[in-house]
This record gives C-alpha cells, sequence and structure tokens, in this order.
C-alpha cells in the first residue's frame, strides 16, 4: 500500500474510538499506525483482513472496507 | 574538470558555487540518572510538539506552490505520531534510563530494519520518510539548532546545494532564492525529492555516489538536471556553453507561465492538439502544469523502473493505469504497450537508473526481439498487460498503441490477444470497454503501408526518432554517421507526407510524437504537412504553443509544398529558416524582444 493511501487509511481508522487490527497473511498491525500499515506491505490486490473493537466497531470496519474498495481514490484527505 | 554523471530528475541548468550539506547523523548516547528520566521524555515530546509545527508549515508552503504535493507530508506528520517511533523511544527512555537522543535512534533503528527486509522498491524507499521525520526530530531534540531557512541565512544566492542526501522536508525548507539547483549522492526518480524539485523548477541531479565527497565547498559546479551532469570546476568556455543552453531554460520557464493557460491554434484559426511523453506517472504532474491536452504516449515499460517484472501483476499495472487515467480523465491517455527487449525485461531497473536509456538500450539490438515482438513471443505478459489496461479502461479516456509494428499479421495478431483479455475479462464477470486501438508508425515498411494500417485501427501515431533512424539506416550512437541523422531529409519529409495523405483518406486520426515536435523549426513544417496532433515531453509545450500561436498553417503549407520539390537538407533548412525568421528567433533564447512579447 502507498503512503498517500496508507495515510487515508490511518485517518479514517483514528477518526474511530475502537482498536483497529488489519492482519495480512500472519502479520497483524495497529491499524492506526501508518508505519504498521506499511510495513505489512501488502500489494495491491492483496486481501487484508480488518477487525475492530470496541464501542463504534460496526462503524469502523465499514468505512475502512469501503475506503479499500474504492481504490483509496475518491476520498479525499483532510490531515 | 571533472564530470559526474547521475540521474537527471529536474530539468534546467544551474552554474553556481558549490554549497556542501551532509546529513550524516551524529548522536550522542549515554544512561541518564533515574531522576531525568521524565526530563528526556519531556523533551522528545517537546520535540514532536516542534516537528508537527514544522510539518504543517512546510505543508502548507507546499500546497500554495503546487496543489498536489502535501500528501508527502501528510504521511509524515502520522509517522511523528506514529506508536512505532516516538511511543517506542519513549519506552525505551523509561524502561533502559537512556538519554532522548539515543533512544529515538533505537526506535528508528528497529523500524528501518523492518523496512529493509521488504521486497517492493516503493515501499523500501519509504524508508527515508521515516529517516527524514527522525531526522528532524533529532534536530529539535538539539537546543538552538536551527533548520532550514535559518541554516542557510548567510548563503549567497545563486549557489548551488551538493548534498549526501536531500530529504523532502528539507528540500522544503530550503529557501530556493538562494540556491540554483541542486545534487545529491542518493535517491532515484521516485524520491520524494525529485517530485519536489521538478514541481519547484529547480534543476536537480540524485545518484551521483559520491558528489558530496569531491566537491570542495565554494568551487564552481554546473548542473544539468536534463543530463544528468554535474560539472565541477568547469573551464570558462564550457561555462560559455552551458550560459546558453540556461538562457534558454530561462526562457522556456517564463513563457510557461503563459502559455500554459493558453490553447495551441495557430494564427489562422487552425486548433492543434499539445500532448505529454509520460515515463512515470509522476511525470503527469508536470503534463498538467505546462497545459497538455492529454497524455500522448505513455511508455509503459518504465513501470519496470519501480517494479520487478515478476511483481508486475495485473493488479498492480491496473492501479498503475487507473491512476493515470482518472488523474487525466477527461483528457485522453495513450499508453504504449511494453517497449522493451528480452535483456531489458531482466534488467530494466538498472538501465533506467544509468541514465534515462531508453534511446541509447535500444540501439544494442534495434532489430531484434523487442516490442510488438517480443510480447507476442510471451502472450501471458501482453495478456496480463492488456486485461490490467481494459480494467482500468472505465476510469478514464484510454487509447492503446501498439510499438514497433511492421506489418499488418502483427497487429492482427495484437488484436487477438486483446480479443483474449476482454473474454478473460468477462468470463470474470467483469466489463471490457471498447477501446481505441493504434499502431506506431515508425518502421519504414509501416510507413510505406500506412493506408492498410489506416483502414483497420482507430488512430495512427508516428514515432519519428526510429523512423527517421530506420528510413536513413544511421545510427544515431555512432558519432561516426550521426550527422547523417536528419529530420529534414527529403525521403523522412516525403514519408511523412505519405503517412498523412494515407491517414487523412481513410479518415484516421493521426498524431506525431518524437523529439521532431518540439524543434520550433520543424513543428511548424510539421503542421504543413497536414499534422495537427503531437506529443512531446512536457517542458517543451510552452516553446511549442508559443510557436503555433505566431504561424499560420496556410502559409506552412506553402512552405511544406516548396521544400518538398527540392533535394537537399541544406536547400530546405535555408528555406523554412527564411519563412520562419522571425518566429524562430522569438523562441530562441538571447533574443531581447522576447519579454516584451510574452
Amino acid at each position: 500500500m502507498h503512503a498517500r493511501a496508507a495515510a487515508r487509511f490511518v485517518h479514517t481508522a483514528s477518526a474511530f474510538a475502537s482498536r483497529i487490527r488489519v492482519a495480512h497473511g500472519e502479520k497483524v498491525m495497529d491499524g492506526k499506525s501508518i508505519l504498521g500499515i506499511l510495513l505489512l506491505a501488502a500489494g495491491q490486490g492483496a486481501s487484508l483482513t480488518i477487525s475492530a473493537d470496541g464501542c463504534d466497531e460496526v462503524a469502523a470496519v465499514d468505512a475502512l472496507v469501503a475506503l479499500v474498495d474504492s481504490g483509496f481514490g475518491e476520498l479525499p484527505c483532510n490531515g | 574538470m571533472q564530470r559526474l554523471t547521475g540521474i537527471g530528475v529536474s530539468p534546467g541548468i544551474a552554474i553556481g558555487r558549490a554549497v556542501l550539506l551532509l546529513q550524516n547523523p551524529l548522536v550522542v548516547r549515554f544512561p541518564v540518572k533515574a531522576g531525568r528520566v521524565d526530563d528526556e521524555v519531556a523533551r522528545l515530546e517537546r520535540a514532536r510538539r516542534l516537528s508537527e509545527e514544522q510539518l504543517r508549515e512546510i505543508k502548507a508552503r507546499v500546497t500554495r506552490g503546487a496543489s498536489d504535493l502535501g500528501h508527502l507530508f501528510d504521511a509524515q506528520i502520522l509517522i511523528l505520531q506514529d506508536p512505532m517511533l516516538l511511543a517506542r523511544a519513549i519506552d525505551v527512555v523509561r524502561r533502559e534510563q537512556v538519554n532522548a537522543e539515543w533512544a529515538l535512534q533505537r526506535a528508528f533503528e528497529d523500524v528501518s530494519a523492518i523496512f529493509d527486509e521488504i521486497e517492493d522498491p516503493y515501499l523500501r524507499e519509504r524508508r527515508g520518510d521515516v529517516a527524514d521525520v527522525a531526522g528532524r526530530l533529532r534536530m529539535n531534540l538539539g537546543y538552538g539548532r536551527s533548520a532550514g531557512r535559518e541554516l542557510f541565512r548567510d548563503v549567497e544566492e545563486g549557489s548551488v546545494l551538493i548534498t549526501d542526501e536531500l530529504t523532502p522536508s528539507m528540500a522544503a525548507q530550503v529557501d530556493w532564492t538562494k540556491f540554483a539547483g541542486f545534487a545529491s549522492d542518493t535517491g532515484s526518480r521516485t524520491y520524494h525529492t525529485a517530485i519536489l524539485a521538478r514541481s519547484l523548477h529547480v534543476p536537480a541531479i540524485v545518484g551521483l555516489g559520491d558528489a558530496s565527497a569531491r566537491v570542495l565547498p565554494g568551487s564552481t559546479v554546473v548542473i544539468d538536471g536534463a543530463t544528468g551532469d554535474l560539472l565541477i570546476n568547469p573551464a570558462e568556455d564550457e561555462i560559455e556553453a552551458t550560459r546558453a543552453r540556461a538562457a534558454r531554460w530561462a526562457r522556456a520557464l517564463r513563457s510557461y507561465e503563459h502559455y500554459r493557460s493558453v490553447p495551441a491554434v495557430t494564427g489562422d484559426g487552425l486548433a492543434i492538439s499539445i500532448q505529454a511523453n509520460v515515463e512515470l506517472p509522476d511525470d503527469l504532474l508536470f503534463a498538467q502544469e505546462y497545459g497538455a491536452d492529454g497524455v500522448g504516449l505513455y511508455r509503459s515499460e518504465f513501470l519496470l523502473a519501480t517494479i520487478s517484472p515478476d511483481a508486475l501483476s495485473e493488479d498492480v499495472q491496473y492501479e498503475a493505469y487507473r491512476a493515470m487515467l482518472q488523474r487525466m480523465a477527461p483528457l485522453p491517455v495513450t499508453v504504449r504497450t511494453f517497449d522493451v527487449d528480452e535483456e531489458q525485461l531482466v534488467s530494466w531497473p538498472q538501465g533506467l537508473e544509468r541514465g534515462r536509456a531508453a534511446t541509447a538500450a535500444r540501439s544494442r539490438g534495434p532489430l531484434g526481439l523487442r516490442a510488438i515482438r517480443l510480447m507476442l513471443a510471451r502472450r501471458d505478459m501482453f495478456r496480463t498487460q492488456l486485461c490490467a489496461l481494459l480494467r482500468a479502461a472505465r476510469h478514464g479516456r484510454l487509447r492503446l498503441l501498439f510499438p514497433f509494428v511492421s506489418g499488418i499479421e502483427e497487429l492482427r495478431e495484437a488484436r487477438a490477444v486483446l480479443k483474449e483479455a476482454a473474454e478473460e475479462l468477462e468470463r470474470r464477470g467483469e466489463t471490457a470497454p471498447a477501446v481505441p486501438v493504434g499502431v506506431m508508425i515508425e518502421i519504414p515498411s509501416a510507413a510505406v503501408t500506412a493506408d492498410l494500417f489506416a483502414r483497420e485501427v482507430d488512430f495512427l501515431s508516428i514515432g519519428t526518432n526510429d523512423l527517421i533512424q530506420y528510413s536513413l539506416a544511421v545510427d544515431r550512437t555512432d558519432a561516426r554517421v550521426s550527422r547523417l541523422y536528419e529530420p529534414l531529409h527529403p525521403a523522412v519529409l516525403r514519408t511523412l507526407r505519405h503517412i498523412v495523405r494515407a491517414a487523412a483518406h481513410q479518415g484516421t486520426p493521426l498524431a506525431l510524437c518524437g523529439e521532431m515536435a518540439s524543434d520550433p523549426v520543424l513543428l511548424p513544417l510539421l503542421i504543413g504537412l497536414g499534422l495537427t496532433e503531437f506529443s512531446m515531453s512536457p517542458s517543451a509545450i510552452p516553446v511549442a504553443k508559443q510557436v503555433i500561436c505566431q504561424v499560420r498553417a496556410a502559409n506552412m503549407r506553402r512552405v511544406a509544398q516548396r521544400v518538398l520539390r527540392m533535394a537537399t537538407v541544406e536547400e530546405i533548412e535555408r528555406h523554412l529558416l527564411a519563412s520562419l525568421g522571425e518566429v524562430v528567433r522569438r523562441a530562441t533564447p538571447d533574443d531581447e524582444r522576447v519579454d516584451g512579447a510574452t
């Protein structure tokens, strides 16, 4: 995942209170850590597992899945 | 004089005295007393606050200049807040009771070690962003040590910056009114600093190896950001020659401000389409800045510059094409399928970084198994590329271009693979939109049979560099014969006329890409020959637009008719210059009237 996409992912994840985990293969990383997301080294087309734990867990997973599905393209980043 | 050659990443010429900036970190490490641990943590927190303020300030400044670069620093701000870096450093301070600098270096080294294991070269390079953030934190840990603007306060204007590494955030903080250009030991075309340099129009060379060790502070250096040459202590005549070229660049930059927003229309109202040749996705920034009407030639083999052939999967390619199409939409993007030979397929990255070697590398075996020939021999790879392109097509206006086609059979065979790709997509339940298909006319056999191609394709694109080389049987890289490479050779002009007529007869759109289009003397003649669509390197666009606005198509048609009857290059050139006189003088650098005209 490229830096810009990773930044969008982390921005989105950080908007939620839940603890967010992203897994790719055996690696599991903190969804609010840009280095973690970059270090998953998930190329395009790789499959990611996103899980959340907390009061807004459903909304968090929905938002992140939607972001990944959109190809990170259309969403503006207001960081 | 000494000449070093690196990778030219931002065109332009800078002459000046060298200023050296070395960023090798110097880290003091010592244990601290238990009572001092909180102080060390507070220093880290303070450094984070300062760093964040600086990065936000840099981001705001960069965003004002060129709207698309702010995201570089978004990622850095996030790295600054990342638990893996600073939180880890704080943890080290508390657990092991060491000073903040040492802890920060440890956290940075831990993260770096993980990055080093990654095989993807793009991601490995993001390690540079982490290093940049860590360097900033280190600097802000120091008391009173200043950065960026402060650091260069007493530097004289017109200096040239020579560094071991220029990180993006340092580059963004440098006061570029002081520096005419920069050169660095490390870096590649895709590094963020290279992108920044291009957007700031600062001539730049990266990947020089050990330039910072060879250049003495204060010595005279020349940077040519187009060729990647760094001259150290050049002779007086060398400097003079460089100054003339620098003037041409400066002029092009001045006219660009004016002509980027002006449509290319001749004095008598003929609209000309000026598109950009693009090698790397980042070049799009320039295509847009210089006001290109689209991408006329995307050299897709440059994907191999950052991604190994094995990793160049359909999805990876899809992402690259999609991003480009989306970004240029609604303007068209013409993607030329891979134009490589077998050797380049294996060792492309090196070949590329060693100096933009598409043309040089070609001369090794120009008549061998390459481009469409190689793709038809490696159908799987070809089909993968076509699948990715067809999938991306719905995100913009894609045109497909097959290179180095010598006969109709190859075109038909390539179309058959395209059909397979479309069927493959349909099998997967995806749609495969109809995409315009064209061929490069760059082999004489294709030029002679242009009428046959015009019947079977949606558009034709003339590649003049190869067409001239093969028509005249001249190896441009052989100094003993290179003067015979002559765009104004009657055979070349007649060939062009033949192609134009063949395309017009069928009503098939025709474009021309190649160096010929960006020459202010040749461009009007090409318009006179009936061409109306061109693709060139983005930096050549402003001058081309300027020339177009100053000629009349009807006049150029008469000039073309005259020169087509002439026998020698000399005669043709003389007549052309005489008819263009004023226009050409305006497009050349040392003319004072230019300033008034633009």
